[in-house]
């Protein structure tokens, strides 16, 4: 009997050891929900507008991790394609859905030079890819502001005065995406007791996930789960371990472009030199908020990320303004927790890898000991 | 890279081109502006009309009394639109439908109600939209987000 209460309080610990992240959200919300006096159809307007902007950039987070190269920094290499393309479909001044269409096809081939770039310098960096994948990012937004400031009006034609800096060259800080603001999200939209349904938005993500789920099965996507598990036994397996690395990070690069076209649209408004930099960042702290880890992550993680990190997002500067009077710790509140989130994240993985390993090796000790006393 | 491969790869690339190249016609804005004012053209003047209403696919885009400009923006090269034109005080409506093709490279292009109405030719009723450029002395003060620490982005969205 005290056996079995033993064996249940253990699984219990580890249930919430495993889920620490989200409960630990749960909680923060769950505080901060009456303090912030949201009505309930404000706060699930707020979470069905973020979670439809959102979604689809933090699903191009999960294919490297099936690959076992831990979350994407390099995901930002996409956001970058995907503005890039959005600053010459405005200048041709291409509207609505078609404006859409065309950015997200013009991101395409830009993001998978870039992948495929930043895929094989990880492979180069194996181990460290995660680290590498964020220097990367920094890297290319240098070549970014290089093209963006310098080129674009110079050598690359832009007509238009209100993308074009007042210097003849170089881009504006903001650019005006109001002619595709919503576009997507309006196709089939319906209102639901004050909620607004973005239906189309949400038919695509639901695409996605069937599509990655589809993708889990194939041939391809087996190989990655084995380059994942192990690298040596794939190769061994004959898996070419490198090409499948470089693809899984093509892939993730190009799906984070398309998810920064359906951002962006969805935001109406493009902050040029600033939009890419903090993508990366917020959708890895959202989907390790869902109860991802570096290694292991799946849709469910991707969902329940969203709507926990953006009601945070949404609760917080109010529940700060009401403790504090000052919704500006409210503010530094929710951006604590996002690095704080990751932080802790990566502490817990390495923490449980030593664990294993530890565990591991004693085990295997125990085993050798009772073979020697045979 | 077998040739299976190559070949459905090459129809992809072609496809997704041929896609981008329709979203740039059919997706193409234009802001089409409305004149209610005098022109002179080959000696006669054509007056200004007391009231037109301009309705594109049955919206009321722009009601202009004389001397007054109204817009409407449009995707693709076409626009068709119908005038309901007032001529005197409690007088009856006259109604008037066009259709106006605008080239690919022009942004806008400003059409003279009275002159159409009157069915001057093109050349008469017709110009490109030319923006007025205002002079902005000082340049924009560009602030680049070095290291990813700029947090305005989240606070933006929030």
């Amino acid at each position: 009997m005290n056996g079995k209460n033993t064996s249940t309080g253990k699984k219990i610990l580890n249930l919430i050891g495993n889920n620490a992240v989200p409960i630990m959200f749960i909680i923060i919300i769950l505080i901060c929900l009456p303090m912030s006096g949201f009505s309930s159809t404000f706060l699930l307007n707020e979470i069905m507008n973020r979670l439809s902007r959102n979604a689809f950039l933090i699903l191009s987070l999960l294919i490297p991790i099936m690959a076992g190269m831990g979350l994407n920094f390099g995901m930002t290499l996409g956001a970058m394609a995907a503005e890039i393309a959005l600053i010459f479909t405005s200048d041709w001044q291409i509207w609505g859905i078609p404006g859409i269409v065309l950015a997200t096809i013009m991101s395409i081939p830009i993001s998978a030079l870039l992948g495929l770039m930043c895929g094989k310098i990880l492979n180069a960096a194996k181990g460290r890819e995660m680290i590498t994948s964020y220097i990367i990012s920094f890297f290319m937004n240098g070549v970014y502001q290089l093209v963006v400031l310098y080129m674009m009006g110079s050598i690359i034609p832009i007509t238009h005065t209100n993308i074009k800096l007042p210097r003849g060259y170089g881009v504006r800080a903001s650019v005006d995406l109001t002619r595709i603001r919503k576009s997507l999200d309006n196709v089939l939209a319906f209102n639901v007791a004050g909620v607004r349904i973005p239906v189309m938005t949400l038919l695509i993500i639901a695409a996605m996930c069937l599509v990655i789920v589809w993708f889990r099965r194939t041939k391809l996507g087996q190989d990655m789960r084995a380059v994942g598990q192990d690298m040596e036994v794939a190769r061994a397996a004959g898996i070419d371990v490198e090409g499948t690395r470089i693809i899984s990070i093509v892939i993730s690069t190009v799906l984070a472009g398309i998810g920064m076209v359906i951002y962006l649209q969805n935001m109406g408004d493009m902050a040029t030199y600033s939009s890419h930099s903090q993508i990366g960042m917020f959708c890895i702290a959202a989907l390790l908020v869902g109860g991802a880890s570096v290694d292991k992550a799946s849709i469910g993680n991707v969902f329940l990320g969203v709507i926990l990190f953006h009601t945070m997002f949404i609760l917080a500067p109010k529940a700060g303004a009401v403790i504090t009077g000052n919704e500006v710790i409210g503010e530094y509140f929710r951006v604590f927790v996002s690095y704080g989130v990751i932080t802790v994240a990566l502490v817990m993985y390495e923490t449980k890898k030593r664990r294993a390993k530890a565990s591991m090796g004693a085990q295997l000790e125990a085993e050798q000991k009772e073979e020697e006393n045979r | 890279m077998n040739k299976r491969r190559l070949f459905f790869g090459g129809i992809t690339i072609l496809l997704l081109v041929a896609i981008a190249a329709c979203m740039m016609v059919i997706g193409r804005g234009h802001t089409m502006y409305f004149d209610n004012k005098k022109l002179e053209y080959e000696g006669r003047t054509i007056d200004t009309i007391r009231r037109i209403n301009v309705n594109v696919n049955g919206e009321q885009v722009a009601k202009l009394s004389a001397k007054d400009r109204g817009m409407a923006t449009f995707t693709g090269q076409t626009l068709k639109f119908n005038l309901e034109v007032i001529r005197q005080k409690g007088g009856e409506s006259e109604f008037y439908d066009y259709t106006v093709k605008i080239p690919y490279g022009q942004d806008g292009m400003v059409l003279n109600l009275p002159a159409m109405i009157e069915g001057l030719p093109e050349e008469a009723y017709a110009t490109v939209f030319v923006p007025q450029v205002v002079e902005e002395e000082e340049d924009e003060e560009i602030v680049t987000d070095e290291f990813g620490m700029d947090m305005d982005d989240m606070g933006a969205e929030g």
